[in-house]
């Protein structure tokens, strides 16, 4: 914190600049935006890193933040600042975009895809940035333009259909949330004389019983579908199936997170009546999503598709451990949002390697895959165990945790999802053996193995997820202080319980024992 | 004589500063008309342009001068009452004066490739252009109802202006005889007004109706009705919008992208002045009908707008979306909705404009290509072209960054603090219906392998695009014949106008300020 | 109601007018004698029999003409008001007369300048600019069935 440098405007900033400066590179020159494209996107990551390291750890507010007054006739300001919520969803967009770009393979030297992954960049940093929630908006429907744009320019077969869908569903979604912080900031406006868009003067507001729930199933609207949560998931396996693997990959690992992020970060902080009053609903809606989630996913056969409906059950899950308000329940969903983001991806990567050298993500059209390639075999593997959360590896941190926070404070909802797990261990083994297992249908030679390239593309995921699923205290340091405000904030306003005595060191010291 | 005598009549004082940009407008107009008269060689076309800009920039000149004026001594009126001199009339004094410069420059160009000589399109718009700038300043019913004249005359004719297509005479006897029945329905409100409040003076009516209780205001209310359907026809509303896609389509292209950017500014600037300001007091009365007016103007709009394959009938739903979301805000009837109308006018002027000067390019020689497939690939073909008419698009949409976004946040932020969520929420719902057209049009233009829906009705709401699979790489190969896509002339007048509008919607979109500042100081008189 | 009174007299000239006419055309119905011929019944009473119907179609030129009569006629009765009390509105009204007649004027000299008077075979005052790319098919749509372009 000695050092001034603004840390999280240059994040922002530095995508956008550098897709500006693609735009304005000749198209001919494909190396060039390539170079540029990668370079800037590791520079993002490099920036995320050092403000990781300069992080104060152990302290629960805002960190590095930075205001200026933007449009002062309506209160706008450009605000930004970082907790330990954000902290990693920042480092993990910053890992995950020169991944895409560098799993894109050709694609990556075009200019124009380059520069719109490069703004998708910018609005997701931004999105999990902004102080200001009217700046927070702005930033939450930019990303739809690119996202629109990489399905539609670049996607499979339909992708005009899912484009068109996606930006449809999301856009109408996002009135309600428009509508709703207009709304929110009139009533603060009436309650105080100011009218500001401030995430932290907002929270103040006093809102009665209606007010407080019309806003926050207006937000929640929003939220919910660019997740997305049960029922308002159908945009998104057509969106995740023909979407180029660049798009898939971010549209789960980041997108997705961008809609849990504002649940924890706005709906928490600023409705923690209606929070308290609806929890068991949306606690029902992830857990219906969870269950349906596996079922469709163990009926598919696509595997794109089966991955988008497994990205709807394990949303399912962060859904409930954020609203389950416990520390150990909202910590395991924030660290949940980062583990998914790692494994989505890996996941996507590999199967569009599948793709390039079958020509299909039909899983009735792979068999034997195993014999002919084992080391992406190998990989699937780890990545897929860790999608199904099995011990060691990352994804049974944070689902441990939620289910064991839930477990607490809404028994028989943790007792529906913890099915969830065994059903997802199902549909993806199932998927695994009918396409890996059996007599080989291709040539031996006919394929290659995991090249070089593909191996380094994928390597640094496949680091994360072993790491943290080792190690994840280092994260759970930084998320717990911030997670605990919340739920303390939740708590407290909402007059449910008193707050609870202890510390998240219990989770911390729970999920050390399991070690 | 003896009866002369006793009948002295009191002259009006005249303050020929405070209507000046007026006369410049119609002075400059005759001047131009007779200029070329009187000399036995062809003139160019480019003297009319350059002289109708020059006149159009005095009288933005003039507006500002009296914008000082007013800052420093505040508003007054003029000829006997009929005329008000305040910051709101002003805007769009600046206004007017804006769209005229740009569009001289555009239509230029439309006028040289067309062949179409003479001075009488420059001289139809600056007539007209005084029209608008009356209507924002009148203080009178009876002086609102001349300017309307004054401003729709000319554009019955502008629509009619190219005589070798048939549609765009089509157009003018629709617009003509629709507007004149409209101008006789406003009459008859002025006549119906004027019997329940004894006066046509604004200010005077505002007055009379502050300091009396009227116990049955029948009269009064069908006076209102009938102004509104007048005003409702001027700014396409529905359900008085039947005119809008023929008269769009149907017009010359620069003279289409005029008559909208003129009919909203001077159309709006009345029924502001005189809904808020004048009747205010009823506003419990009328705040339900411009309620839904609104809503059935905002959502037929966007969803007509779906199935158009015509870009300029698809503009024409898509202006009147526009005038729904104008609507909202003086719906609202606070000054912060009446503040949001005004910087959404000021906005949706300037990019329809711009927008419209590049329909006039792609449409090129004949003013006949106008069909969706025309854009395809034009992002490929002259990508910076392209990227303008996105970016105008994208403002169009209300995408943030552009003053698209900023303008329906005012007139949505203005709904809200009103407490009409659901008109708030069926506002937004029609941006992202309308977003769908938009963008579908961006789209086309850079992913060229992708078909429109073929019929137009069925499919059309899956959109962007059905899903065939795409074939190939070649641009034309999916470009039914009769579609002209070869390379679309620039001429240099109107990229300067577009580069204008563009600059306007991104600068100002994002650092809104000084545009904000202004139109938040159009302030009525009273 | 007592306003309706000042309607009185207006309603006694209406009663009268329609007594006199009726009373006069009744009056030379009963009286005068009606001994008629073909000659007497023809739609003029002198000149040439007309052997067919005039043209109904009248050169647009007329219509033109009319209207710029009927535009300095509106002139006219603008100028009469101003004429009866000009010494009462003194220079204000003089200005602005003027102000009026001029602006009547200038678009008068724009229609003589376009030869909108000029009765006969339009002559061209100005040269025409020959326009390669504007031909016959170009410029002359062709009436009744299409026929396809291709040919």
């Amino acid at each position: 914190m000695t050092s001034t440098f603004p840390y999280l405007t240059t994040l922002i900033l530095l995508p956008a600049g550098a897709a500006v400066v693609i735009a304005l590179i000749p198209s001919a020159q494909r190396r060039l935006v390539q170079v540029v494209g990668f370079v800037a996107s590791l520079a993002v990551l490099g920036i995320a890193s050092a403000a990781t390291v300069a992080f104060t750890s152990g302290y629960g507010g805002y960190q590095f933040v930075s205001s200026h007054q933007w449009i002062s006739v309506f209160g706008i300001s450009w605000s930004l600042g970082m907790d330990g919520i954000s902290l990693f969803l920042v480092l993990m967009t910053g890992l995950l975009f020169p991944i895409a770009l560098a799993a894109s393979g050709e694609r990556a030297a075009d200019k124009s895809f380059v520069a719109w992954i490069l703004v998708l960049e910018a609005g997701c940093l931004g999105g999990f940035l902004a102080l200001d929630l009217l700046l927070f908006f702005v930033f939450f429907e930019l990303t739809l333009v690119p996202v629109y744009f990489v399905i539609a320019g670049w996607g499979h077969e339909r992708r005009g259909y899912a484009a068109g869908k996606f930006f449809l569903y999301t856009l109408g979604a996002s009135a309600f949330l428009f509508v709703g912080i207009l709304a929110l900031v009139a009533i603060h406006a009436s309650q105080t004389g100011v009218t500001t868009f401030d995430v932290r003067a907002l929270t103040d507001t006093h809102l009665s019983g209606t007010a407080g729930v019309l806003l926050f199933l207006g937000f929640t609207a929003a939220f919910a579908v660019k997740m997305p949560l049960f029922p308002f998931h159908t945009w998104s396996p057509d969106a995740y199936r023909e979407a180029p693997a660049a798009g898939s990959l971010l549209l789960a690992g980041v997108m997705a997170k961008l809609g849990a992020y504002g649940i924890i970060r706005f709906d928490l902080a600023l409705f923690p009546r209606a929070v308290v009053t609806l929890a068991p609903l949306l606690l029902s809606l992830g857990a219906i999503g969870i269950i349906y989630g596996a079922i469709v996913a163990a009926v598919e056969r696509d595997l794109k598709r089966l991955v988008a409906y497994s990205s709807l059950a394990h949303l399912g899950f962060i859904v409930i451990g954020a609203f389950a308000i416990s520390r150990e329940a909202l910590t395991g969903a924030v660290l949940q949002m980062v583990n998914h983001g790692l494994y989505t991806a890996a996941l996507f990567i590999l199967i569009a390697l599948l793709y390039k050298r079958l020509g299909t993500f039909s899983v009735k059209e792979m068999r034997g895959l195993q014999r002919r390639m084992p080391v992406l075999a190998g990989v699937f593997t780890l990545v897929m165990l860790a999608s199904i959360g099995v011990p060691g590896l990352n994804g049974f941190v944070g689902e441990f945790l939620i289910l064991a926070g839930t477990f607490l404070t809404h028994r028989w909802w943790a007792v529906v999802a913890t099915a969830g797990v065994v059903l997802a261990a199902v549909y993806l083994l199932w998927a695994y053996q009918q396409a890996f297992q059996g007599k080989p249908t291709i040539e031996a030679g006919a394929v290659h193995d995991l090249s070089w390239r593909e191996g380094l593309t994928l390597a640094p995921l496949v680091i994360l997820i072993v790491l943290l699923g080792i190690f994840p205290g280092p994260l759970l340091n930084r998320i717990g202080p911030s997670v605990t405000q919340v739920v303390t904030h939740v708590e407290v306003v909402a007059h449910q319980r008193p707050p609870q005595v202890g510390s998240p060191g219990v989770a911390l010291r729970t999920t050390g024992a399991q070690r | 004589m003896k009866l002369l005598a006793v009948l002295t009549i009191v002259t009006p004082h005249v303050n020929y500063v405070a209507i000046l940009p007026e006369l410049i407008l119609i002075g400059g107009a005759l001047l131009l008309l007779v200029s070329g008269q009187l000399v036995f060689a062809k003139i160019p076309t480019a003297f009319y342009s350059i002289g109708s800009g020059a006149i159009a920039a005095a009288a933005l000149v003039a507006s500002l001068v009296i914008w000082h004026d007013v800052q420093a001594r505040g508003p007054f009126t003029t000829i006997a009452d009929s005329v008000a001199v305040d910051g709101f009339a002003i805007v769009f004094l600046v206004l007017v004066s804006c769209i005229l410069i740009l569009a001289s420059a555009i239509a230029n160009d439309f006028l040289v490739r067309e062949g179409i000589d003479g001075p009488e399109y420059h001289v139809l718009a600056l007539l007209a252009g005084s029209g608008a700038m009356l209507m924002a300043a009148a203080n009178d019913l009876i002086l609102i109802f001349v300017a309307l004249e004054i401003m729709s005359i000319p554009l019955y004719i502008l629509a009619g202006m190219d005589s070798r297509r048939r549609e765009s005479g089509e157009a003018a006897i629709k617009y003509f005889v629709l507007g004149a029945f409209s101008s006789a329905i406003f009459v008859y409100g002025i006549a119906l007004v004027y019997g329940a409040t004894g006066s046509t003076n604004l200010p005077q009516i505002a007055s009379y109706l502050n300091t009396n209780i009227i116990t049955s205001n029948g009269v009064l209310l069908a006076g209102l009705g009938l102004l509104l359907v007048g005003f409702g026809f001027k700014v396409s509303a529905v359900p008085f919008h039947m005119w809008t896609p023929d008269v769009y389509q149907g017009a010359p292209t620069p003279a289409t992208g005029f008559m909208t950017a003129l009919a909203k500014a001077g159309g709006f600037a009345a029924l502001l002045r005189v809904f808020f300001s004048t009747f205010g007091v009823l506003r419990t009365d009328w705040q339900p009908l411009l309620w839904a007016i609104a809503i059935v103007t905002l959502l037929l709009g966007a969803i007509l707008g779906l199935v158009q394959r015509d870009v300029k009938r698809m503009l024409a739903y898509s202006s009147i979306n526009h005038a729904g979301f104008i609507l909202v805000g003086l719906a609202a009837a606070t000054s912060q909705g009446i503040s949001g109308s005004v910087y959404y006018v000021f906005v949706y002027a300037i990019l329809v404009l711009g927008s419209f000067a590049v329909i006039t390019l792609v449409g090129g020689k004949g003013d006949e290509n106008h069909d969706l497939d025309a854009y395809r690939g034009l992002g490929r073909r002259q990508p910076v072209l392209a990227f303008a008419f996105a970016l105008l698009l994208l403002g169009q949409t209300g995408i943030p960054l552009t003053t698209g976004f900023l303008a329906k946040l005012y007139v949505i932020t203005a709904a809200v603090r009103a407490h009409s969520y659901a008109l708030a929420v069926i506002a937004m719902l029609s941006a992202a219906i309308a977003a769908a057209f938009y963008l579908r049009l961006v789209f086309l233009m850079y992913g060229v392998k992708l078909p429109v829906g073929s019929g137009g009705d069925e499919g059309a709401l899956s959109l962007p695009v059905t899903g065939e699979p795409d074939d190939g790489l070649d641009p034309t190969g999916s470009v039914p014949t009769g579609v002209n896509i070869g390379r679309v002339v620039v001429p240099v007048p109107t990229a300067v106008a577009i580069f204008v509008t563009v600059a306007v919607t991104v600068v100002f979109g994002i650092w809104p300020g000084p545009l904000v500042d202004f139109v938040h100081a159009a302030h009525f008189l009273f | 109601m007592g306003s309706l009174d000042s309607y009185l007299p207006i309603f006694f000239m209406v009663v009268l007018g329609i007594a006199f006419a009726s009373l006069s055309f009744g009056a030379s119905k009963l009286l005068a004698p009606q001994r008629p011929t073909s000659a007497k019944e023809a739609p003029y009473e002198c000149g040439i029999v007309p052997t067919h119907e005039p043209a109904r179609r009248f050169p647009v030129r007329f219509y033109l003409v009319a209207m710029i009569f009927v535009v300095v006629d509106i002139e006219v009765i603008f100028l009469f008001p101003w004429a009866v009390d000009s010494q009462s509105l003194g220079r204000f009204g003089l200005v602005e007369i003027l102000v009026f007649a001029a602006s009547v004027f200038v678009p008068f000299i724009y229609l003589v300048a376009n030869g909108a008077l000029d009765w006969g075979p339009i002559k061209r005052v100005r040269p025409v600019e020959s326009q390669p790319d504007r031909t016959s098919s170009s410029t002359v749509r062709h009436v009744g069935p299409p026929n396809d372009q291709a040919a």
